[in-house]
């Protein structure tokens, strides 16, 4: 029975999916941060 | 208006007209001037003796190293400064946003004198200037070339943004028929010169993709022009921010109440534009990083160098663009605009001269003389600059 081998995470394209990822959710995380602004402070220099 | 006969019905009218226009305005010992002058003076005898005995005379330029600081900064990065005026009359004319509406004169003039002035320094950085035309006029037209594309784009854009702007001079010359027709082109105008921008912005990326082996693998990507394209969106952005601010203070006479109560909505509207464009980047980039295996190469020197471009002068404005639009605070916007500034100049920089050739022992610094060149020809532009805002509508309310 072949032993079970751990996939390196470098040599394959994971972390470049795990990024996009990220990216995205961040993304979507940004654009409804920046969608509804704070109404309190504006210090205008 | 009599005023529209008087100044068109002769030549005479109009070159008296021009004459008195021509003549300075205000006081003459302002800091600027006083700090411009003798650099602009030092500067133009600087390139007659550089026109006389040649580019090694006042350069540290050679074979290995033909491109330095002129090309570096007033070409390279300059026209990535000039990005605002094509995301603003994107904006404006094609999304139709009209907010941005009051800022788009002095952003096109912006960009109009940008690409002229650098545009002309790129005479200044070529070992045989005479041969410059060739692209124009058919001589060796050398169309394999991605600056053939540039030359050709640089001179439709120049006359794209020329066409943009010429309401104004047609309103400063009170042509009123002139400027009715001339704002009829301006959409048309508009699409031409935001296609050409796309692909000039990135062409000056794609000049690089010959030059693999010399530019640090760091900097150096098959989508190097995408990269240089998206940062210049928000180098454009930031510009028009630090530009504005200044505008804004040194002009404040010019400019109508309304556009002074109306400024700061429109810097929270660039921010949060500039806080979206450079999040896209950074990923960009650090998915191009991991794409190509680069961790060995951010151990040394060259690599800390690279985080401090990407972290310190892309991620961090980044943050504090979108920190400054979410809690109204303009002054954190304007340090995250200069900071994207330095960024895209480190950039730009890197690319073209400090990460070119970064295997040579001998690294090309610099003289005194090519710094005094490229602070003219800035300091040029900003008098041409002060010379239109102050004599044209470009800050008018009604337009």
């Amino acid at each position: 029975m072949d032993s079970f081998t751990y996939v390196n995470i470098f040599e394959t394209k994971g972390l470049e999916y795990l990024l996009l990822l990220c990216f995205w959710g961040l993304f979507v995380y940004l654009i409804k941060y920046l969608s509804t602004p704070d109404k309190k402070g504006n210090d205008s220099s | 208006m009599n005023k529209d006969v008087a100044i068109t019905d002769s030549f005479g009218n109009f070159f008296s007209f021009l004459i008195q226009e021509l003549k300075p305005r205000g006081p003459w010992l302002t800091p600027f001037n006083i700090i411009s002058i003798p650099v602009i003076l030092t500067g133009v005898g600087i390139l007659v003796y550089r026109f006389i005995h040649g580019l090694g005379s006042v350069t540290n330029l050679s074979q290995e190293t033909p491109w330095g600081l002129w090309m570096g900064f007033d070409v390279v990065t300059g026209v990535a400064l000039a990005g605002g005026a094509y995301v603003i009359t994107f904006v404006v004319y094609v999304m139709g946003v009209d907010k941005y509406h009051g800022i788009v004169r002095a952003t096109v003039l912006n960009g109009l004198l940008a690409y002229s002035f650098y545009g002309a320094a790129l005479l200044f950085d070529i070992g045989r200037p005479w041969n410059a035309p060739n692209p124009y006029i058919g001589n060796s037209f050398g169309f394999s070339s991605v600056l053939f594309l540039i030359c050709w784009h640089f001179l439709l854009y120049m006359i794209a943004e020329f066409v943009e702007f010429s309401p104004v001079i047609a309103e400063w010359l009170h042509l009123e028929k002139a400027k009715r027709f001339l704002k009829k082109l301006t959409l048309g105008t508009v699409i031409l010169g935001i296609t050409l921008s796309i692909l000039h912005q990135s062409g000056l990326g794609a000049l690089f993709l010959m030059a693999k082996p010399k530019v640090h693998p760091l900097w150096w990507s098959e989508f190097i022009p995408i990269l240089f394209f998206v940062s210049s969106i928000y180098a454009g952005l930031a510009m028009i921010i630090v530009e504005g601010t200044v505008s804004h203070r040194v002009f404040s006479r010019l400019i109508p109440e309304k556009h002074h109560d109306h400024f700061d909505d429109i810097v929270f509207g660039l921010a949060k534009g500039a806080a979206i464009t450079m999040f896209v980047y950074y990923f960009f980039k650090a998915l191009l990083f991991i794409h190509d295996g680069q961790w060995d190469l951010i151990v040394d020197g060259w690599g800390l160098w690279y985080l401090v471009e990407v972290i310190g002068f892309v991620l961090i404005p980044a943050l504090m663009f979108a920190f400054g639009f979410k809690h109204r605070s303009l002054r954190i916007i304007k340090i995250a605009a200069v900071m994207a500034l330095i960024g895209i100049v480190l950039n730009r920089m890197n690319v073209s001269v400090i990460c070119y050739n970064w295997y040579a022992d001998v690294h090309y610094i610099p003289t005194w003389q090519e710094f005094v060149v490229t602070f003219m020809v800035i300091f040029s532009e900003l008098w041409v600059f002060r010379w239109f805002v102050t004599r044209m509508p470009v800050f008018s309310a009604d337009h």
